[in-house]
């Protein structure tokens, strides 16, 4: 436990000191420290998923309010969460099976099954089932079931059944955390591939003699064009610079350097180039549950103008950026504001924003917003790890990869832990 | 270049003719028995008793309607005494005869539907709960035989309503698909199907409890809503918002002709909330200061639009062109297997309106009270089932019945 709880401060530290950079990052390393979290947590016999969602919970909850604007770690704790819920769905379902074979042949044990004659693994599953999706309509009628009579009935099996089944109980306890760490695993090699499944699909979007612009700079978005240009596709790409990091200097260094002929202009620029160019390919920082994107900014008014010539604006993000949270006023919750020296220079400018002269307030006020809110209907397609998608698609993704019980992740208070 | 055909003098000297004849029988009811089938006739074939209801419900306290709601509280003076609020209430059965022939589902419905609180699915899913307790089936099969002539009345007696078709089949479903297999006693299964049945009012309250929680993210201090139809669901998210103590202010539209605006003004004003009101014409003019739009629903259809009171398309059509977001809050029981493809598509349901002064009878009134908005023009749909985009409407729709 202490080993956890060092590594959780020192992530909560660079959180909040904003020393990761990137959403890859971030969602790699947050995913890490689950693992290690989720592997020193001790489980109970009963209800191991619970202490596991306990715990996980905890610790998000912690990470979240480090940094809430970085998405990245919201969504990879509730995609955790959802792992929990999903083994140990999988594992009760096999266990109610093997359960009730034993029950056939052991007669003398029907008193304690009186309860629950009819509590057919399918019935149990269904019930647990509708706990673990998201409310439907098919549901509605339905009682929430009583979740109490499957680790009930698990429970009172292992009494009856004696040694054997507690050998059983053990080795499934073990087999939970087990099944969840694989899990995690697989998610953190997602996550580490993400770029490569995206540059798979690069061949079938970008064509030949084709004009390309984007903004600023992403690693999805050179992956992406390295990846066509190595099936010898030839296209040129326009690079808006991306004031005031300018990230779009070395966005152009790399594509030169893998030999793309690449242009360079300023962001002021985009609106009379966009008539030229064939299609927009940019990154993204989050993606909301509406289909809204949280991009770089400057990202809006490039949407903004392909809108209006008509030409696609396709987003590239992997799927540990799908976030199932809806924006509610994103150009002011979900944005960070950057200090003003990226823009100006204090030494020509220090007397205009002195705060200590005893004048009051300065006048000139500096504003630097990391990001900005791309609505979805400007947005023609998104390129997933998964494959390309509308925008009206993403809750799908979302009920795959998220359960509903995880919006809102807070520790529910409990006595014990 | 095109030529429109005066086709309305046709369709007008047609009309005439059949007005001149003896009005057909345009309702087909199939388990009524042949001596309540006057009374239980639909009056007036066209008019929709959906919207009379509401309009009784939510329109301005007239002399009618004190008349109306007397009588709905003579008739359940019987029923009263046996039944409690939290809605576990076992009705008297209609009044009538208890003889299995003469037991009627749509008296029923009309009893549960006179309570103004009560949601219209809520009411009919009531109607078929008495049913099966006055039924006298032996199996399941029967009984649900005994179900779906009952469900298919009630459906043909008012083809307006789309929650009443919407909860019928939703009950339906459930009988079919989950009674069967959970339970071998067929009287254990019975008490089950009743005891969930009368829990349906509970969940439609908790339904628009979920809503409300919902919605309140959206609504932030300093915004302006504009509101158009008395919609229970919609009162609930503003009267959280107010226990939330956050700032806001509603525009309501006056909604002509069952001025609902004025009985919802009265409702927020009770609440402390600043309201203004405005009649239908205003709504343009006012749209620029308004942050969003709050509706609710007679039903949401499987592209994803909704059916709701006149006047919502054009405040959607409106709230549109000015970049305004458009907000549905709807009860997932409201999702129908509807897809109309224009205005004219729907079953039509007419309301008289009354314009306090004689219209000379030559004078054609457009008397329908609902209109359909397409998807295109609604930004999200709050739902007990999450907030949802108008595209997950349809996915939600092929869940439950394929």
């Amino acid at each position: 436990m202490p080993d956890t709880q060092a590594l959780v401060n020192d992530f909560l530290n660079k959180l909040k000191k904003r020393k990761i950079e990137g959403s890859q990052a971030t969602a790699k390393q947050t995913a890490e420290l689950l693992r290690s979290v989720i592997s020193q947590t001790r489980v109970p016999y009963t209800n191991q998923a619970g202490a596991l969602i306990d715990s996980v919970k905890a610790v998000g909850e912690r990470l979240i309010a480090a940094n809430p604007v970085e998405l990245a770690v919201g969504n990879i704790v509730r995609r955790v969460l959802h792992i929990i819920r999903e083994e140990d769905l999988s594992l009760t379902t096999a266990a109610m099976a093997g359960l009730n074979l034993s029950a056939v042949s052991d007669d003398e044990d029907d008193t304690d099954r009186d309860d629950h004659p009819v509590l057919s693994a399918a019935a149990v599953a269904a019930a647990s089932r509708s706990t673990l999706r998201p409310p439907s309509l098919q549901t509605l009628l339905e009682d929430v079931p009583d979740s109490a009579a499957v680790p009930h009935t698990s429970s009172s099996g292992g009494d009856s059944e004696g040694k054997s089944k507690s050998a059983d109980k053990s080795s499934r306890s073990r087999k939970l955390k087990h099944d969840v760490i694989e899990a995690v695993n697989e998610l953190i090699q997602d996550i580490n591939t993400c770029h490569e499944q995206i540059a798979e699909q690069a061949v079938e979007h970008i064509h030949q003699n084709e004009v390309i612009l984007t903004l600023g700079s992403s690693r999805t978005v050179l992956e992406f064009l390295c990846a066509a240009k190595e099936k010898k596709r030839s296209f040129r790409v326009f690079v808006a610079e991306g004031a005031p990091r300018y990230q779009g200097h070395l966005l152009a260094k790399e594509l030169v350097a893998r030999g793309l002929q690449t242009t360079l202009i300023t962001d002021s620029a985009v609106f009379a180039m966009i008539s030229r160019v064939n299609m927009v390919i940019v990154g993204a920082h989050a993606v909301m549950a509406n289909g809204g994107v949280i991009a770089p900014v400057g990202l809006n008014m490039v949407a903004l103008a392909a809108q209006k010539h008509a030409v696609p604006f396709v987003v590239l993000a992997g799927s540990h950026k799908l976030c199932p949270l809806y924006p509610h006023n994103p150009e002011v919750l979900l944005n960070e504001l950057r200090s003003p020296s990226e823009l100006l220079d204090f030494g020509e400018f220090s007397d205009l924003m002195d705060f200590g002269s005893g004048k009051g307030a300065p006048l000139l006020h500096v504003v630097n917003p990391t990001f900005d809110y791309v609505p979805p209907k400007l947005v023609s397609l998104f390129i997933t790890d998964t494959g390309g998608h509308n925008p009206s698609y993403m809750y799908r993704l979302i009920a795959d990869y998220y359960s509903a019980d995880d919006l809102v992740v807070q520790r529910r208070p409990t006595s014990g832990n | 270049m095109w030529w429109r055909s005066p086709s309305f003098i046709l369709d007008r000297q047609q009309q005439q003719e059949q007005n001149d004849s003896v009005p057909p029988e345009s309702l087909f009811l199939t388990s009524a028995a042949p001596s309540m089938a006057d009374s239980l006739q639909n009056p007036k074939s066209n008019i929709s008793a959906y919207y009379q209801t509401r309009a009784a419900h939510h329109g301005v306290v007239t002399s009618d309607w004190l008349a109306q709601a007397q009588a709905a509280v003579g008739r359940h003076s019987d029923d009263d005494d046996s039944s409690e609020s939290d809605g576990r209430a076992v009705p008297t059965v209609g009044g009538d005869g208890v003889s299995g022939k003469a037991f009627s589902v749509i008296e029923e419905f009309n009893n549960w539907r006179k309570q103004p609180d009560l949601a219209e699915a809520v009411a009919a899913i009531r109607a078929l709960a008495a049913v099966i307790r006055a039924s006298q089936a032996t199996t399941m099969m029967e009984l649900e035989i005994e179900l779906k002539k009952a469900s298919d009345s009630l459906k043909s007696w008012d083809t307006t309503s789309i929650s009443l078709t919407a909860g019928c089949d939703l009950f339906m479903r459930y009988v079919t698909r989950t009674s069967a297999l959970e339970y071998e006693d067929f009287n254990s299964a019975k008490s089950r199907l009743i005891e969930r049945a009368e829990k349906f009012g509970e969940i439609s309250c908790k339904a628009r409890r979920i809503i409300a929680m919902l919605s309140q993210d959206f609504i932030f201090d300093g915004c302006t809503i504009l509101v158009h139809g008395f919609s229970r669901v919609v009162l609930e998210v503003l009267k959280t918002a107010a226990q939330n103590k956050k700032l806001f202010r509603v525009f309501c539209t006056e909604g002509r002709p069952d001025r609902t605006g004025l009985r919802l003004s009265n409702e927020l004003a009770k609440l402390d909330v600043p309201v203004k009101l405005l009649i239908d014409s205003a709504v343009a003019y006012t749209m620029d200061e308004v942050d969003m739009v709050f509706v609710g629903a007679d039903g949401v259809v499987e592209s994803g639009g909704i059916i709701n009171m006149m006047g919502t398309y054009q405040i959607a059509l409106v709230a549109h062109g000015m970049n305004k977001p458009v907000y549905v809050a709807a009860e997932s029981y409201k999702f129908a297997r509807l897809y109309p493809l224009d205005q004219k598509d729907m079953a039509p349901a007419l309301r008289p309106i009354d314009f306090g002064v004689p219209i000379p009878s030559k004078v054609e009134v457009e008397t329908s009270a609902r209109d359909y908005t397409p998807p295109q023009y609604l930004t999200l749909l709050f739902t007990d089932l999450g907030v949802l985009t108008p595209s997950v409407v349809s996915d939600e729709l092929i869940q439950l019945y394929l």
